[in-house]
């Protein structure tokens, strides 16, 4: 079945993922992502190892999606719980206006509170002010800890910041922080958890009860359990909850590129289609295609829809 | 010849008077006017990265592609403005430094690189005073697994043909055919041919059809040059 609706995942860590995933996301209608910087499990213990991080996000990353017709874009920033870690704090901010320079680059993030220290709030605040410098959106982490506080604190701290609101997207919510989200003018994302944070069921009696305004979806899957097919999942379960194809299609594609869209560097080509896939790009001994068949699309047009 | 690449620029951005322009003028290494972004610093780092959003509204006119190919671009008409603005920043920041810290400021701008700024750092080596220095990144660019870097170096490009060793030119040459890069894009690759490329090819095109897979027809057209 040719599914109709275009899907943007404005949140997911696939450096941890794997080529089928990307596959499986192609197939299920993802046509663009944006991967933000965050913690990746494994505490880092030098400044180096965020440096090549941020590069494979604007780099290998991004080559990887392409080549399964996903548009990859990332967000760079200083994660809250690393925030607190003095041996690469100070560097990892001393480097952020050059990766915030680049190309791919759509947003500041994602940052905010974990433990909700001294030092998370300082450097909040600080990249909260880079995000004005560079005149970039930003994708604001709540903690999940003590959350229901933590988003009003994150929401105290957007409005001192002087930041415009409907450039702040405040993610995790749920069904105790959604409204105050909603009413500071930020946008509000929801992070769909196979256990945690947030499902598809909740997630469609969100969007019957709030509407669709500032309202956004995305996997956030990264190395823990979570799923990468979460955002198409959630159509499915809102559709059978009877929410309209255009309100679908608002919360899946329209809202996250016009969130982004605002940092003038979302380029998804003239209609929002897929790159074209090209696996001639990939050879064998060091790519993600080892042996297979090279997939060459002849033309955009066939790129736009999944796999039968 | 090298000065095109900053005329080019700067006649761009002052055509266009735009942003992109008030952005240049305060990054602009050595600044204008004595002041201005330090080749060492950080700034100087985020202004190559800017470069391709920076410029992206800017196009080439017929006669800075002419300019190109005369400053010896083999490729002019596939560069654009940002590829220009690179080459002219990296030569600029160049000629504010003491020659023996020349060299770590172009390996730290392609290391740091995403994968349009590393192809900009290939494509510009050439260009680039005393381009000998640069010959261990250059190979080392060709281990890259991202079509558009090794494209960069390997294609269109008169470094490898005028700088490599024998060994590496010729894992170019052989990485080429299994990335299913065209090897009439090598530039000087008649000239470089040697009997041990050709052993390579050919030991190549036999585990292929050992494997009961299709032989490229680049093999044929690297075994019949008659160059060395």
């Amino acid at each position: 079945m040719k599914m109709p609706i275009k899907m943007f995942d404005h949140h997911i860590h696939m450096t941890s993922r794997t080529t089928d995933d990307y596959q499986a996301m192609a197939d299920a209608g993802i046509v663009a992502i944006i991967e933000p910087a965050f913690w990746v499990g494994q505490p880092r213990t030098h400044v180096g190892a965020f440096e090549d991080y941020f590069l494979s996000l604007v780099g290998w990353e991004r080559f990887r999606s392409k080549q399964f017709g996903i548009h990859h874009f990332c967000t760079i920033g200083l994660n809250p719980k690393e925030a607190n870690n003095p041996d690469v704090n100070d560097g990892v901010m001393e480097l952020l206006p050059i990766y915030l320079e680049k190309e791919s680059c759509v947003g500041v993030g994602e940052i905010g509170f974990d433990d909700q220290t001294a030092v998370e709030t300082k450097i909040f605040e600080a990249q909260m002010q880079l995000a004005i410098d560079f005149d970039l959106p930003v994708l604001i982490h709540t903690p999940h800890r003590d959350k229901k506080a933590g988003t009003e604190r994150t929401i105290d701290l957007v409005k001192a910041s002087g930041i415009e609101p409907g450039r702040v997207l405040i993610d995790h919510n749920n069904e105790e922080t959604l409204a105050a989200t909603l009413d500071s003018g930020c946008w509000a994302g929801h992070s769909i958890y196979p256990n945690t944070k947030m499902d598809e069921g909740r997630m469609a009696a969100l969007v019957q009860q709030f509407g669709t305004e500032r309202i956004t979806i995305n996997s956030a899957a990264d190395w823990g359990v979570s799923d990468p097919l979460k955002v198409p999942k959630t159509v499915d379960a809102m559709r059978e909850a009877g929410i309209s194809e255009a309100d679908i299609e608002t919360v899946v594609w329209h809202n996250p590129i016009a969130f982004f869209g605002q940092s003038g560097r979302l380029d998804l080509g003239p209609d929002g289609e897929r790159p074209r896939v090209d696996q001639t790009e990939l050879w064998e001994g060091n790519s993600v295609l080892r042996g297979q068949e090279a997939k060459i699309e002849a033309a955009v047009e066939d790129a736009a829809g999944p796999a039968e | 010849m090298t000065e095109c690449f900053a005329e080019i620029l700067w006649a761009r951005v002052n055509a266009a008077d735009g942003p992109a322009k008030t952005w240049l003028e305060r990054v602009w290494p050595g600044g204008i006017e004595g002041a201005g972004a330090s080749p060492t610093s950080v700034q100087f780092r985020a202004a190559f990265a800017g470069c391709a959003r920076r410029f992206r509204d800017l196009t080439l006119q017929a006669d800075d592609i002419r300019s190109l190919r005369d400053a010896g671009v083999l490729d002019g008409a596939n560069w654009q403005l940002d590829n220009v603005a690179r080459t002219a920043l990296l030569l600029r920041a160049l000629s504010l430094l003491p020659s023996g810290e020349q060299a770590e400021i172009v390996r730290q701008v392609y290391l740091r690189g995403d994968y349009r700024e590393q192809a900009a750092v290939l494509q510009s080596l050439s260009f680039l005073p005393q381009p000998e220095r640069f010959l261990e990144l250059a190979i080392e660019a060709c281990r890259t697994n991202v079509l558009d870097v090794f494209e960069a170096i390997a294609c269109e490009n008169a470094y490898p043909a005028a700088m490599f060793p024998e060994a590496a030119f010729n894992q170019m040459v052989l990485k080429a055919i299994f990335m299913a890069v065209l090897v009439g894009r090598i530039a000087g690759l008649g000239q470089r041919a040697t009997p041990e490329l050709k052993r390579m090819v050919i030991a190549f095109a036999s585990e292929r059809q050992a494997a009961g897979r299709t032989v490229p027809d680049d093999v044929d057209l690297i075994v019949n040059l008659d160059a060395a």
